[in-house]
């Protein structure tokens, strides 16, 4: 039995947003992923998501989503099984699905 | 690492080709944070009105011991849980802002860095399924209370199990195991909940149908009172009470005395239970003799009232009737299905129904459960279902 316990004490549970990239997320260069960084995210005055990575950059969409989620983590294991709390709930996803597009940094000169 | 400056965003930007001027002035930094985060969050895709629950401070449950499926229960509903695999990346970030909320709060940092929690390409998700309500009987029938003068009741309490036992090896909501306690008509004694043994029921039965008997009371007005003062040397005054809530409908005149209503229908069946109990089958006329016989003065025996204890074999030669209890069979949908077809090759659909009712979800039909897990055809003018595959 594993008891997900809803917002204890006072104040409600933390609201997290989801950001839902396509493909895979690997560190620079090679190293750990811990401590790096992602990318710039920032919005359009229309309010347009636009997420800028290593030499991409992404569009996208705020989604309200029908079926929230519950972030569960998980506790320290012990002898009565694996323990999770809810940590936060997502009700809203950055949804990034257009292809990137790249940043070109080197323009070739007109001869 | 450091953590960037707004200078470094600026000249991102521009790298970028993008014009500040077009976007909000907050930007939020994303990086990873100290644990990575693969494997110490999941996400659960939450049904409706599960989040509302959290918010509100209620607890979910996931019960399942090492040889069941996990299932997520609520206060009232029971989930099965399954894995939903996704080609995207999910990333969980904390303290992330939308537009909106960025908008209004015009006062907000222009450069917010967020740590990224955790991320995972894969979620729970929930369905909606029937409680795993069988293995509560199974657990109650281990130790049935046969009445105080057993006197091994005493000792053992190996097989004995109370209410936060039930919760936590039953795979279903509270409010599920507690509305089928009340249905298998289970009670509370020293602590545990029990079922009676049927013996001990019928016995307690009968003390009340007899002194309905002799006192020659009406059967819709059978007094409390009474019963206990009449019944009290005879049976623990509890289980005299218990016997006429499982048998009864309690009310109150406006006298405040109590009487019950006896229900004609669950009285007829239990005396039917007893008498077939006894044999694999019985002579159909033979048996409705007996058993109208056997039933309380001024009550009406009628095979509707079997439906689900026991079934007519008409196509016997004379019509037989046996004992077919649905608490017997199988849980699982195709299970079940499998061992009806194995003890009767083809059913009607009047036939089979009250062996399948309890396998339908919540607004599934008894024709759905058809059309699904049998195949049918016309025998004699009439509809039958048999198997959809061989059975050996």
């Amino acid at each position: 039995t594993t008891r997900l316990p809803g917002s204890a004490g006072a104040g409600s549970l933390e609201q997290w947003v989801l950001v839902e990239l396509q493909g895979e997320v690997e560190p620079r260069g090679g190293g750990a992923l811990p401590g790096s960084l992602l990318g710039d995210l920032h919005y359009t005055r229309e309010g347009i998501p636009v997420l800028i990575v290593g030499h991409h950059i992404l569009y996208g969409k705020v989604v309200q989503l029908e079926k929230p989620f519950a972030v569960l983590m998980k506790q320290a294991a012990d002898p009565a099984g694996t323990h999770y709390t809810v940590t936060a709930l997502i009700k809203t996803k950055l949804l990034f699905k257009t292809r990137p597009k790249p940043i070109i940094t080197n323009v070739p000169k007109k001869v | 690492g450091a953590m960037r400056s707004r200078a470094e965003v600026d000249a991102t930007l521009r790298t970028a080709k993008l014009n500040p001027g077009e976007l909000l002035p907050a930007v939020h930094c994303l990086s990873f944070g100290p644990q990575g985060g693969a494997g110490e969050c999941c996400l659960l895709q939450l049904e409706a009105g599960l989040c509302a629950e959290l918010q509100a401070g209620r607890s979910l449950v996931i019960r399942g011991e090492k040889d069941e499926k996990a299932v997520l229960c609520s206060k009232d509903k029971t989930y099965d849980m399954k894995i939903a695999d996704t080609s995207n990346m999910l990333l969980f970030v904390p303290g992330c802002k939308t537009p909106e909320e960025l908008n209004t709060d015009e006062a907000s940092c222009n450069i917010i860095h967020s740590q990224i929690a955790g991320f995972s390409n894969n979620y729970w998700e929930l369905r909606r399924c029937r409680p795993k309500l069988k293995k509560l009987r199974k657990l109650l029938m281990e130790d049935p209370y046969e009445g105080p003068d057993i006197g091994k009741d005493q000792t053992s309490t190996a097989s004995k199990y109370t209410t936060e036992d039930l919760l936590s090896l039953i795979q279903a909501s509270e409010e599920e195991i507690l509305h089928q306690l009340q249905v298998i008509d289970a009670c509370v004694i020293d602590g545990y909940w029990r079922v009676l043994e049927f013996d001990y029921e019928m016995k307690l039965l009968n003390h009340v149908t007899q002194l309905i008997d002799s006192e020659s009371w009406s059967l819709n007005k059978v007094p409390l009172r009474t019963c206990l003062e009449e019944l009290g040397p005879l049976e623990p005054t509890e289980m005299i009470e218990h016997i006429l809530l499982s048998y009864g409908r309690k009310y109150t005149d406006d006298a405040g005395e109590v009487y019950f209503e006896m229900r004609e229908d669950k009285i007829c069946r239990a005396i039917a239970q007893m008498l077939l109990q006894n044999a694999v089958k019985f002579n159909l006329s033979e048996f409705q003799e007996v058993w109208q016989q056997s039933v309380p003065e001024g009550m009406s025996t009628s095979l509707d009232q079997l439906k689900g204890l026991a079934l007519v074999d008409k196509a016997s030669r004379p019509e037989t009737i046996f004992l077919l209890k649905v608490e017997d069979l199988p849980e699982d949908n195709q299970e079940r299905f499998n061992s009806l077809f194995s003890i009767r090759e083809k059913w009607t659909e009047v036939d089979i129904t009250p062996y399948i009712q309890d396998l339908c979800a919540e607004k599934q039909t008894v024709g759905a459960l058809l059309t699904k897990y049998a195949r049918s055809s016309m025998q004699n003018g009439v509809k039958v279902y048999n198997s959809r595959r061989p059975i050996s």
